[in-house]
């Protein structure tokens, strides 16, 4: 079906993207392409979707993409994105202001499909991957497993021979990556052929056959993924987390100073039965401390962040920062001692250069820098996370796996006491990992803390000494990390538990 | 009657209407209660964003009133002329901007597509208009939501004086812009992808007539 021979993509500056790849992909067969971020998975995926060089012109681009023996250049656009369909990582690129009704209907809609065609297909899809409550939302309201969902609804609904689905489960809680894998499943003979890429291979092994690295740019054969699972080195040549690892724990070097309080918080913000997103909220946050805030997807993590910093009003409750009342603080006053990394950095992001961002989190000013000690400063924490020589980049012509690196910089050079992590995209590969490990360290020996919100219960189970379990508005479990997975309140979310608990559970009931 | 489901054109029409009155109406003592009748009309039925509307209308007020005023000044009108002249501009610019600030946040991107295919509309037409319409409201949520990102990383952008706050949202316009460039390529992708063509009329999964299906009834087979 799909062959790719040789290819090479370059954007300019540096090496190529991609570099001399090579694969297959026939009717029926399922591949994973696994590397860590930044390794060419989506310059890969969008060649073999045909986005690369049909909409996208790379400055480098060489090799052969064959369709059916047919070389892809030679198949009319309208033609190719009705065999080929691809959902991309970030999954809001691909949706704007429509209803999931819209959104699936408008590539049989573009294709002048009769009205009841549509209407059948629209329901078909709703009904096959258990979309059924959500005929009417608006696309940009639903959470983010069922934007996806919705997403893979639209890829499906011109029935296309090869679904392409660039990292499916990036920001999706436990849950809902279990839900995702079981419709893949369900939708075997729907979906004739499928390419995946993830950084995470556990995530999705259980829908596909072989899986291929790609490691900087070079990709290898593609072999069975039983064949590579335990294979621990190949993981870390590929500069990827193995799957199946022991878990490194961090030292604690927790201090008995509380940098954040809250109280009985309540928020204003209701959910659709009228109950309080958040409610009766308590905990306390101590220096050197690293929390872990797990929760499905709208359990209340964004609200409870946000009260925190002030963006969304609180209906009751208290907030002390440093030992004094915050309640009359403006968000910037609170943001000063509570550095906020999001997962999608870009919606942070407003300066025009890096070194303009991290002046700016040292100095909370937009005016240019020009004390020479200040700029060597905030070169110096852009040097520490890898970004040296881009002071001059604009933010956002970086990747998001250095944005992501930027958020660090600039959240150590802030120094804030405490700092709220939300899904770090750096987690799942051996470079970044070590970065986020950096920052961790650095904040834990400096006396700061910071709360980790996370769906990677890997990284929850090896970063953080307590969690805090978030259900329905309320904090249904706060105490040490070990303690969480047992839980009754971390059973209630049916989620599996972290892959190193599996593990340590199955050997203890051997012995 | 739900105006968000009325067909998107017949809203339109009606705001080219009102449109049309506030600038043949003479004088402020027609234009002035048109203008507030348009006002209570969008408060009457509760129109998403109106206190973000209202508060760039009373600048656009402002702003009109004073230029009209230095301009009649200047060409030696009295005071009371060019105040009732000034206002009469500021009414009818106010009925203007609330008629179609009204089809604007009663119409989603969809409903406007199924309108415009429905209509058998050009593609080219439909695309523009259902990407007017539906991206001024994400693009002024991407304004608040580069405040929030101001907020969240410490710069104070509240508990400062008006003149530093509007500095500081006309500030926010770099940003916006370079959102806004993003997000026009992430949509000429997504067309492509999705397969939109400029020679092909589309279709469209909605029943459309005065007004258009908000929503398909899954057990409803009629089409």
């Amino acid at each position: 079906m799909l062959s790719i021979r040789n290819l090479s993509v370059g954007f300019g500056g540096g090496s190529p993207a991609v570099i001399e790849a090579s694969l297959a992909v026939s009717s029926g067969r399922r591949l994973l392409i696994c590397g860590a971020a930044g390794s060419g998975k989506t310059t890969l995926l969008s060649a073999a979707a045909g986005i690369i060089p049909r909409l996208v012109r790379p400055e480098v681009f060489s090799g052969n993409i064959d369709f059916d023996d047919r070389p892809v250049s030679s198949i009319p656009t309208d033609e190719w994105f009705g065999v080929v369909s691809i959902v991309t990582q970030n999954v809001e690129d691909q949706l704007w202001d429509l209803s999931v009704e819209d959104l699936i209907a408008f590539p049989l809609e573009n294709r002048s499909v009769e009205k009841h065609q549509i209407r059948e297909r629209i329901k078909a899809l709703l009904s096959s991957l258990e979309l059924n409550d959500l005929p009417g939302r608006g696309v940009l309201t639903l959470s983010g497993g069922e934007r996806r969902m919705v997403a893979i609804a639209a890829a499906l609904a011109a029935a296309p021979r090869l679904l392409v689905l660039d990292e499916p489960t990036i920001g999706l809680d436990p849950a809902a990556r279990q839900r995702l894998v079981r419709i893949l499943q369900k939708l075997h003979a729907e979906i004739p052929a499928l390419l995946i890429s993830e950084q995470d291979p556990a995530s999705v092994s259980e829908v596909v056959d072989e899986i291929a690295l790609l490691n900087s740019g070079t990709l290898s054969p593609a072999a069975p993924k039983a064949a590579l699972f335990d294979q621990e080195a190949v993981w870390i040549n590929a500069g990827v987390l193995p799957p199946r690892r022991r878990r490194a724990i961090r030292q604690s070097t927790l201090q008995l100073t509380t940098l954040l309080s809250v109280s009985g918080l309540k928020t204003r913000l209701t959910r659709t039965d009228g109950r309080a997103v958040l409610e009766n909220i308590n905990f306390d946050i101590h220096s050197g401390e690293i929390i872990g805030l797990i929760g499905r997807n709208g359990a209340g993590k964004t609200t409870l962040f946000q009260s925190i910093l002030g963006l969304v009003k609180i209906a009751s409750g208290s907030l002390v920062i440093g030992g004094q009342d915050a309640a009359g603080w403006t968000p910037a006053r609170r943001a000063r001692s509570i550095a906020y990394l999001p997962q999608n950095m870009r919606r942070v992001l407003f300066n025009m250069t890096l070194l303009q961002e991290v002046t700016f989190a040292i100095t909370a000013s937009t005016s240019i820098a020009k004390d020479p000690t200040m700029i060597d400063r905030a070169k110096g924490f852009l040097a520490k996370y890898g970004l040296a020589g881009f002071e001059e980049t604009n933010p956002f012509a970086l990747s998001s796996r250095q944005q992501a690196l930027l958020g660090l910089a600039c959240a150590d050079a802030a120094g804030s006491p405490i700092a709220i992590l939300d899904e770090p995209l750096l987690a799942r590969d051996l470079h970044g990992r070590r970065m986020l490990d950096l920052f961790l360290d650095d904040a834990a020996s400096a006396g700061r803390a910071v709360m980790l919100i996370s769906h990677d219960l890997e990284l929850v189970a090896e970063a953080a000494s307590r969690v805090l379990v978030l259900d329905q508005g309320y904090i249904v479990f706060d105490g040490p990390t070990d303690e969480a997975w047992q839980s009754k309140s971390y059973q209630m979310l049916q989620w599996p538990k972290p892959s190193f608990q599996l593990s340590m559970e199955a050997s203890h009931a051997l012995s | 009657m739900r105006f968000h489901d009325v067909n998107f054109f017949l809203k339109l029409a009606a705001a080219f209407l009102v449109m049309l009155v506030a600038w043949m109406v003479p004088g402020w003592q027609f234009g002035v209660p048109l203008a507030i009748a348009s006002v209570v009309f969008l408060a009457a039925i509760k129109v998403p964003g109106l206190r973000a509307y209202l508060k760039g209308a009373v600048l656009l007020v402002v702003l009109v009133i004073a230029s009209w005023l230095v301009n009649l000044a200047l060409q030696g009108q009295s005071l009371t002329i060019a105040s009732t002249i000034a206002t009469g501009m500021a009414a009818r610019l106010v009925t203007t901007t609330a008629a179609f600030f009204f089809v604007m946040e009663t119409s989603s991107p969809g409903s406007i597509l199924a309108a415009a295919s429905a209509a058998r509309l050009p593609p080219i037409v439909t695309l523009v208009l259902s990407l007017t319409f539906g991206i001024i409201p994400m693009l002024r949520e991407d304004f608040e939501r580069i405040a929030d990102a101001q907020r969240a990383r410490g710069m104070e952008i509240d508990d400062v004086p008006f003149v530093t706050r509007l500095r500081f949202a006309l500030a926010r316009g770099v940003p916006l812009l370079v959102q806004a460039i993003r997000m026009a390529h992430a949509i000429s992708i997504s067309l492509s992808i999705y397969g939109f063509d400029m020679k092909r009329k589309r279709t469209t999964w909605r029943n459309v007539g005065v007004l258009v299906e908000p929503k398909l009834n899954l057990k409803d087979d009629k089409a």
